[in-house]
C-alpha cells in the first residue's frame, strides 16, 4: 500500500499515489489552507481600509450589495492576486488528482467491475446510456473539474468518481472527515435532534456523486432502504463499488432528479447534499415538484447548501459568491437567493411546514482547523451547513 | 510504486470547459502567478522526498551527511535526471499548454452566457 493521507479512509477504490503524487496533493491542501486562513483575511482588510473608503468617497454611500462590492474589488490588485491564486489552486487540485487516476485507470475499472459483479453488500446499479445530460452540466465543467462529472474516456469508466473523491477531500482540506461524509452526517444529526421519532423506511438521495453522503444514513437508520440517483455514469459506477466495498447496500440509478421513474409516494425522506447550486432555476422547480410527488404523506425533503445570502453581510456574500464568476458555478449566485417558503408553495408543499436551519458540522475533529468563515475556496470551513426542507 | 495500468492509453481531459477569468490587467501576470505556484508545489514535493531520505538514512545510520555533499552523478543518473526534468517542466508550464489546447476549441463564452441566462 502506498502512502495515503492518513486521515482519509483508504477503501479499495481510492487510487494509490506515488510518494511524489501524494506530496503534490499535500501541497495543494496546504496551499488552499494558507489562502483561506492567511491571505483571505487580508482581502477583507484591504476592502475595509482601501476599497470601501474609496467607494464611499466616490458615491457618498457604502456599497449596497455584493455586486457593487465585486465591481469595486475587481480593480484591486490584492483581490486580483488572491483570486488568481485561488483559481490556480483549484486547477492544480484537479491536476494532482487526475494523474494517479489516469495512470491506474485499468486497475480502478477492473476493481470496480469486480465489486459490481460480486454484489456483496446487496446494493444495485442501473445505468441508462440514453439519459440526456442536462445542459447546465454539459455547457461548462462545474467547479473546473476537467470533463465534469459525466465525461467517459474508457469502457466502464470510473475516473471522474475516483478523481472527485480525492479532490473533494483536498478541496475541503479534510474538513469533511476521513469518509468525506460530514454533509450527510450533519444532516442526520439535525434530523435526529429535531425529529427523534422519525424512522424513514425508504430514503432517496438526489445527485449522489460518489455516494459519500448517503453512506452514513445506513448507520443512522439501519432499517431503511437506501436509494440514490445521479446523471453521471462514471460517478455511479464508482459510488456503487465504493458502497459495496464499505458494506452499505444502496440502490443506485442513472436518473435526472427532475424526472425519475419511481412511483408516487415512494420515499419518507429525500435528501440532497450540495446539489441544488449545480442545477438551474428550471431544474430546481422540477426537482421540487418531483420531490413532492415522490414523498409519502408526512415525508420530509432536505436540501443542504452553504448559507443563503438573505440577511448576510454584503462583504461575506461577495466573498462566498466568488465561485459563481471564477470557479465555473453559474447557478451558485441565484441558488443562494432561493426562498424556501415560496418554493414550497409553488411545488404544492405547505409553506408553514417549511424549515431552514444552520446545522453544526458533525465532524468535530476539524473544529480547530476551521476558519469559521464561508468563503470562496473554503466551503467546509464554516463549521455549519445551511439546510432547508419541506414536509408533505 | 504502483504499476501503471492504463493499457488503452485513455486520456482524461485536462482543461475544464468554461471561460478562465483574467484577474490582472495583463494576462501574462495570471500565467506567471500560476507558474510560480506550480513551481512552489514541485519544490515542496522535492523537499518532502529529501526529508524522507534524510530521515531514513539517519534512522538506519547508513551514511554521513557529508557524503551527500560530495556525491557526483554518473552518466546513467544524469540521463534519468534529464528525463525527470522534462516531466517536471510540463507541470510548471501547464498554463502555457492551455493556450494551444484552446485554439482547437470553439468559442465557449457564448455557451457560458447562455447557461448564465437560462439557469
Amino acid at each position: 500500500m502506498q502512502p495515503q493521507d492518513h486521515e482519509q479512509f483508504a477503501h479499495t477504490l481510492l487510487p494509490e499515489t506515488t510518494a511524489d503524487e501524494f506530496s503534490r496533493q499535500e501541497f495543494v491542501k496546504s496551499y488552499k489552507l494558507h489562502l483561506a486562513s492567511q491571505v483571505s483575511p487580508n482581502t477583507k482588510v484591504v476592502y475595509d481600509k482601501q476599497v470601501r473608503p474609496a467607494f464611499e468617497k466616490e458615491h457618498g454611500r457604502a456599497p449596497k450589495n455584493r455586486h457593487e462590492i465585486r465591481k469595486a474589488m475587481n480593480g484591486n490588485n490584492h483581490y486580483q492576486t488572491w483570486s488568481s491564486l485561488q483559481r490556480t489552486s483549484q486547477e492544480m487540485m484537479w491536476k494532482s488528482c487526475q494523474g494517479p487516476v489516469e495512470r491506474q485507470l485499468d486497475t480502478l475499472i477492473a476493481e470496480s467491475n469486480k465489486k459490481i459483479s460480486a454484489k456483496s453488500a446487496g446494493g444495485t446499479l442501473k445505468l441508462d446510456p440514453e439519459l440526456e445530460i442536462p445542459r447546465y452540466l454539459t455547457a461548462v465543467d462545474i467547479h473546473c473539474q476537467p470533463g465534469g462529472y459525466h465525461t467517459e474516456v474508457a469502457k466502464d469508466d470510473v475516473a471522474s468518481g475516483a478523481i472527485f473523491e480525492r479532490a473533494v477531500y483536498i478541496y475541503a482540506m479534510g474538513q469533511l472527515g476521513p469518509m468525506n461524509d460530514d454533509i450527510g452526517g450533519s444532516t442526520i444529526e439535525y434530523l435526529k435532534s429535531t425529529r427523534p421519532d422519525f424512522a424513514p423506511k425508504r430514503i432517496l438521495e438526489l445527485g449522489c456523486s460518489t455516494g459519500n453522503s448517503i453512506v452514513p444514513y445506513k448507520d443512522a437508520y439501519p432499517d431503511a432502504e437506501l436509494y440514490a440517483v445521479d446523471v453521471a455514469a462514471p460517478m455511479l459506477r464508482y459510488a456503487h463499488a465504493r458502497c459495496e466495498s464499505l458494506g452499505v447496500p444502496v440502490h443506485l440509478s442513472q436518473q435526472n432528479a427532475e424526472h425519475m421513474d419511481f412511483e408516487d409516494g415512494s420515499f419518507d425522506l429525500i435528501v440532497s447534499h450540495i446539489l441544488i447550486h449545480e442545477t438551474s432555476t428550471t431544474a430546481f422547480r422540477n426537482i421540487m415538484k418531483e420531490t413532492h410527488r415522490l414523498l409519502t404523506p408526512g415525508g420530509v425533503a432536505v436540501h443542504v447548501e452553504t448559507p443563503a445570502y438573505k440577511g448576510m453581510d454584503a462583504y461575506d456574500a461577495f466573498i462566498l459568491d466568488w465561485d459563481t464568476y471564477n470557479n465555473n458555478e453559474p447557478f451558485w449566485s441565484k441558488s443562494h437567493e432561493i426562498d424556501p417558503p415560496s418554493a414550497a408553495k409553488e411545488a404544492g408543499f405547505d409553506p408553514e411546514k417549511t424549515f431552514e436551519a444552520m446545522a453544526p458540522s458533525a465532524y468535530e475533529a476539524a473544529k480547530a482547523k476551521r476558519t469559521n468563515v464561508f468563503q470562496g475556496g473554503d466551503f467546509g470551513g464554516g463549521g455549519f451547513w445551511y439546510l432547508y426542507g419541506f414536509e408533505k | 510504486m504502483p504499476s501503471d495500468a492504463n493499457a488503452s492509453g485513455a486520456k482524461l481531459p485536462k482543461h475544464s470547459k468554461g471561460v478562465r477569468p483574467q484577474f490582472f490587467n495583463d494576462p501574462t501576470s495570471d500565467k506567471l502567478l500560476a507558474m510560480v505556484m506550480a513551481l512552489a508545489g514541485e519544490v515542496s514535493v522535492i523537499r518532502d522526498r529529501n526529508d524522507t531520505l534524510e530521515r531514513l538514512i539517519d534512522a538506519k545510520g547508513l551514511i554521513e551527511k557529508s557524503e551527500i555533499e560530495s556525491y557526483r552523478p554518473s552518466k546513467e543518473v544524469i540521463a534519468e535526471r534529464d528525463a525527470w526534468r522534462q516531466e517536471y517542466l510540463s507541470h510548471i508550464l501547464r498554463i502555457v499548454d492551455l493556450d494551444a489546447e484552446d485554439m482547437g476549441r470553439n468559442d465557449v463564452s457564448k455557451e457560458w452566457q447562455e447557461v448564465m441566462d437560462s439557469v
